[in-house]
């Protein structure tokens, strides 16, 4: 009786459906989330499945899940991708959604030529954040924002008016459409050049000039100095009311209106959605459940205890809401927004001006030439995609190749047999197997297909072939000059300069350092020579990141102590040669221990009898150290040598936090060039291929001259 | 070429690393041209001495003249000296040549003089055929040979040696032995050699010096040391088997001690320490004094019976006789042979005098 009354139960609950809900919510917006589904459970017995994924990874694991029917039967995400999500066939078109019950761009921003794609849940933009302790009026104008802002700086005392990220597009959009800005022409390609881009550059450069706003201002620095009361105006989104300290008096008001013009300041407008995925097995329920979550309860509940601003107009009517000022604020703040574009081309927009941005913040830029920069950079990021070929030779010439090898693999065996050879060959392959499994894995496939993806174009889901086009428009510099940072070539001299730069510092330091410490009578040598690895020790990524602070034009540890020294604040990331000298300066702090570490050990295993006997024959202290030191050395530093030469040859940790890349892309390297063309320049997966496929050609020329190297003398 | 010689003089060296005192005040003159040898045992301050004269260690207090000039802040490189380190401290990354010419390089020789006098220390040392090698294809003859050749073509006025055969076995140590014998009277020049072997120090030199404690016991030539020995210390180290040992009181006409009496030499009084070496004893069947055989050391023919006897464990020789381990045997002194030393033995009062004055 029991075994019958399981079974059914068990087949009563498969039979019952589920739905799969991935998010990348956390904290608030989780419990919201799941509080709705509850609900929605409660309401049609239907149970919900909740994946909470980091929102990183979210994107990929969709695109990647979905099509193998192994992903959700609804996801939400913000719209920006959903030309993605389209062009790879995995979300559904919504049913029946009506309109009139949402903020319009909200809806807007949910349409596909013609067709709507899921249900909006939220929306986020920036909203002008006033601190209510100063006892200034919310301007409505940038005139008077200006006069507010003189009032509330005060230079003297390092105190701003404004703070906000200044060098990201995403906070420059606002002003820029303000000032008249129009981002795409009607065929659907950016100009940048244009007397609103001036207009616009110049007005933040003014702010900034003014010292009515900080310089590199990053988002923890927003935080700090509204916090501190260093600056009385923030420009943000509602994510920031969580990181203003409890106590603060604040309020949250439209961006003003440009006086030169009469525009408002639109801020780019993010849906976040409710996506119903194109392979579920239940559309209807899901669908049904995807708007559920868009309505009433649903929507009440994700305002008050996720406090996201609703997308859905009836909320905005509950008591609740109502009052709550945030909310009212933001939904009269978005307004006035703009969706974000959900175009393809929209993706292509973001590093031309972010180039252009901070070009004119340090000054390397006048605002007038901003736009010609950012219109540069564009043409030169946005390829035209190079002529398909055929594969067909190709795949002739590597299947005759294959055939070739297989040949002459067995004519070499013939005459002895295999087993004769090798007598032991079973068990030697059992031995060989594991390291052999983890060697194809791990590095001959994804060389493989890294030289495979080198050959094709890739743009929004669809590689072409292209053969060797990638790699002549690489090495023919197409597009641009040598001489311009976006150059292969010029990359590549970079990166020869900057590995020379730091193995030479990393060895001289090193070796100077392990020179001092090997002395027996130096007092506390094992603190120092603990105190000295521990560069070694940190991550790297944390060094750098410090290091990146302490170079901060304005409230950097250097430009500190540079300034009690009487020297004027430098802006490192202004020009090449500070720009790269930061780099070289937070490496060699990473990688002097090494070969101390390295140079201590082998000085150790030096006897010290041989100084004493050079000391006899007539050296001096520097011919002891060229003629015995050096020479004795050379076998355990060459190797060392040519270790860190290929490291630093990849650094990319370093380039990528401490100067990234600035000013230009000047201070990328080859890998961290490879990087920007992969995943910040309209994903050319292909082109980015090439690079790598270049810097191991590089590469393995190195090895084979280090090889030359140290086979010349042998230890 | 006659090579240039020189006399070293230390004046009260002293010497302590922390608390722990090596050298306690040492006067040494060398005259030039010798080949003076110090001796001791491990930890006597010997080798602290010498680098102390080469200039890699400072002494504490006391004076160092190398051919009459004071040598106290004079780095080693500006001493002239040459040194033959214990390790032999080869190059190891320089061949022979290039370890022999190192020095003469660093004076700025001409080209050809360093070929010159490399290819004559070469040929000297036989070490012809090996200049290309490096120094770990060498065996350990070889780079002995090396480091010596390092030394001989610079010329120094001295030549210091650091317990240079002790890394060699003993067919090799002869050898070597030998040819350090020969080198010094083709160079005649001032050498000083540290060694704990007393069999090197009374083979090569002209002159010993032993050491105990940090302490200059006795210096002298090596048969005066052997015959003339100044306290029971140098007494025991050098010969071997070691000198014989036995407390003893004088009284009338005789030393009288546990189970012996023998009859009195010199004008000692009272208790005394009686040297006697076991190759003036000769184990029979008579003597003054009994006992039982506890090991035999035969090289042949003869040999050294140990035996132990109420006065304490003598060796004697013996010639021929049967003797083997558990005999109860008589041992003879052959003739007038008793060295007298004080009860504490840091002073001799006699020595037999027929003897000593071959020496």
């Amino acid at each position: 009786m029991l075994f019958l009354a399981l079974l059914s139960a068990s087949i009563a609950l498969a039979d019952a459906p589920v739905l799969k809900l991935w998010h990348g919510y956390r904290g608030g917006e989780e419990q919201a989330i799941e509080q709705a589904a509850k609900a929605f459970t409660a309401l049609t017995g239907t149970q919900v499945e909740l994946l909470a994924v980091p929102y990183d990874a979210l994107s990929s694991k969709l695109t990647s899940a979905i099509p193998h029917e192994a992903g959700p039967d609804v996801f939400i995400f913000a719209h920006e991708r959903l030309r993605q999500f389209h062009r790879m066939k995995i979300v559904a078109p919504s049913v029946a959604l009506d309109r009139s019950k949402y903020l319009a761009p909200a809806v807007d921003a949910l349409e596909l030529d013609g067709t709507l794609y899921g249900y909006p849940l939220s929306i986020k933009c920036l909203a002008l954040f006033l601190r209510e302790d100063r006892g200034f009026a919310a301007p409505t104008t940038t005139a008077e924002l200006e006069r507010l802002l003189t009032q509330a700086a005060d230079p003297s005392k390092n105190q701003f008016g404004l703070a906000y990220e200044a060098g990201d597009f995403y906070f420059h959009a606002p002003i820029f459409f303000g000032f008249g800005g129009v981002l795409f022409k009607p065929d659907g390609r950016s100009q940048f050049d244009t007397p609103a881009m001036t207009s616009s550059m110049k007005w933040v450069k003014s702010l900034q000039d003014r010292k009515l706003m900080p310089q590199e201002v990053s988002g923890a620095l927003v935080k700090t100095l509204f916090n501190e009361n260093r600056a009385a105006v923030v420009i943000s989104g509602p994510w920031f009311t969580g990181e203003i300290d409890p106590g603060v008096p604040y309020s949250i008001h439209p961006l003003p209106i440009v006086s030169d013009t009469g525009l408002p300041m639109a801020p780019f407008l993010g849906v976040e959605a409710a996506f119903v995925s194109s392979r579920t097995r239940q559309p209807e329920l899901a669908q049904a459940f995807a708007k559920f979550l868009s309505l009433g309860d649903a929507t009440v509940t994700r305002v008050t205890l996720g406090r996201q601003i609703p997308a859905e107009l009836a909320a905005y009517e509950n008591e609740v809401v109502a009052k709550d000022q945030m909310i009212t604020a933001f939904r009269a703040v978005a307004e006035r927004g703009t969706p974000t574009p959900n175009t393809l081309e929209m993706a292509r927009v973001w590093e031309p001006m972010k180039l252009a941005l901070r070009a004119v913040l340090q000054g390397g830029v006048a605002p007038e030439d901003a736009g010609a920069l950012a219109d540069r950079r564009y043409r030169a990021l946005n390829r035209e995609a190079p002529p398909t070929t055929s594969p067909l030779p190709w795949i002739i010439g590597i299947v005759i190749g294959l055939l070739a090898f297989v040949g002459y693999q067995l004519r070499a065996g013939r005459g002895t047999s295999f087993a004769r050879r090798f007598p032991e060959a079973g068990r030697g392959l059992l031995y060989v197997a594991p390291a052999a499994t983890g060697l194809f894995v791990l590095v001959i496939i994804p060389f493989v297909i890294g030289l495979s993806l080198s050959l094709f174009h890739h743009d929004a889901g669809d590689y072409t072939f292209v053969g060797l086009a990638n790699f002549t428009d690489i090495l023919t510099s197409k597009g641009y000059r040598i001489t311009e940072p976006l150059s292969f070539y010029f990359t590549l001299v970079v990166t020869l300069v900057w590995t020379l730069a730091n193995v030479v510092l990393h060895v001289s330091i090193g070796l100077f350092l392990a020179i001092l410490l090997k002395d027996p009578l130096l007092k506390l040598r094992g603190v120092y020579r603990v105190l000295l690895i521990v560069p070694w020790a940190v991550p790297n990524y944390i060094t750098a990141m410090m290091w990146k602070g302490m170079f901060h034009q304005q409230f950097g540890a250097i430009n500190a102590i540079l300034g009690h020294l009487g020297v004027e604040p430098v802006s490192w990331f202004t020009h090449w040669t500070t720009s790269f000298a930061a780099n070289v300066i937070t490496n060699t702090w990473l990688g002097f221990p090494f070969m101390m570490v390295v140079s201590l050990g082998a000085l150790q295993s030096i006897p010290t009898d041989l100084y004493e006997a050079a000391e006899v024959d007539g050296a001096s202290k520097w011919t002891q150290f060229r003629r015995i030191t050096l020479p004795l050395l050379k076998p355990a530093l060459l190797p060392a040598v040519i270790l860190g030469s290929v490291w630093t040859f990849n650094m990319f940790n370093i380039i990528y936090l401490v100067s990234g890349g600035e000013p230009g892309g000047g201070t990328d390297i080859l890998v961290s060039e490879a990087y920007r063309w992969a995943f910040q320049r309209n994903e050319q997966y292909g082109f980015a291929a090439a690079y790598s496929v270049l810097i191991f050609f590089v590469l393995f020329a190195w090895s084979q001259v280090t090889k030359r190297l140290s086979g010349a003398e042998p230890a | 070429m006659r090579p240039r010689v020189s006399d070293v003089r230390l004046v009260g060296i002293k010497k302590s690393f922390g608390d722990n005192v090596i050298v306690k005040g040492v006067d040494l003159d060398v005259t030039p041209g010798e080949f003076l040898v110090m001796v001791g045992p491990s930890g006597c301050g010997k080798t602290t001495l010498l680098r102390i004269i080469a200039g890699l260690e400072q002494a504490d207090a006391g004076d160092i003249f190398i051919g009459g000039k004071n040598m106290n802040t004079v780095p080693p490189r500006e001493r002239d000296v040459g040194m033959v380190f214990q390790s032999y401290a080869l190059y190891p990354h320089m061949t022979v040549k290039e370890n022999m010419a190192f020095g003469l390089e660093l004076r700025k020789l001409p080209r050809a003089e360093i070929d010159g006098r490399v290819a004559e220390a070469a040929r000297m040392l036989e070490l012809g055929p090996l200049l290309d090698r490096k120094p770990k294809a060498l065996s350990g003859g070889q780079r002995q040979r090396v480091a010596m050749g390092r030394v001989i073509v610079r010329r120094p006025k001295l030549f210091l040696f650091d317990e240079p055969l002790s890394n060699l076995d003993t067919a090799l140590r002869v050898q070597m032995r030998g040819e350090l014998a020969r080198l010094h009277r083709t160079l005649g020049v001032t050498m000083l050699y540290v060694t704990h072997d007393q069999v090197e120090a009374m083979t090569l030199a002209t002159r010993v010096a032993v050491f105990n404690k940090g302490v200059l016991q006795q210096l002298g030539a090596p048969l005066e040391l052997y015959h003339r020995p100044t306290n029971t210390f140098v007494a025991t180290f050098l010969g071997s088997p070691s000198m014989n040992l036995v407390d003893a009181r004088r009284e009338g006409a005789n030393f009288v001690g546990k189970g012996f009496s023998l009859p009195a030499v010199g004008d000692a009084q009272g208790e005394v320490k009686l040297g006697l070496r076991p190759q003036d004893l000769r184990v029979g069947a008579k003597g003054p004094l009994q006992g039982e055989v506890e090991a035999v050391e035969r090289l042949g023919f003869d040999g050294y019976a140990f035996l132990k006897t109420a006065a304490g464990p003598i060796a004697a020789r013996f010639e021929g006789a049967d003797v083997h381990v558990g005999q109860t045997l008589w041992v003879e002194p052959q003739g007038e042979v008793l060295h007298v030393f004080t009860a504490d033995g840091t002073k001799a009062l006699h020595h037999p005098e027929t003897r000593g004055a071959k020496a």
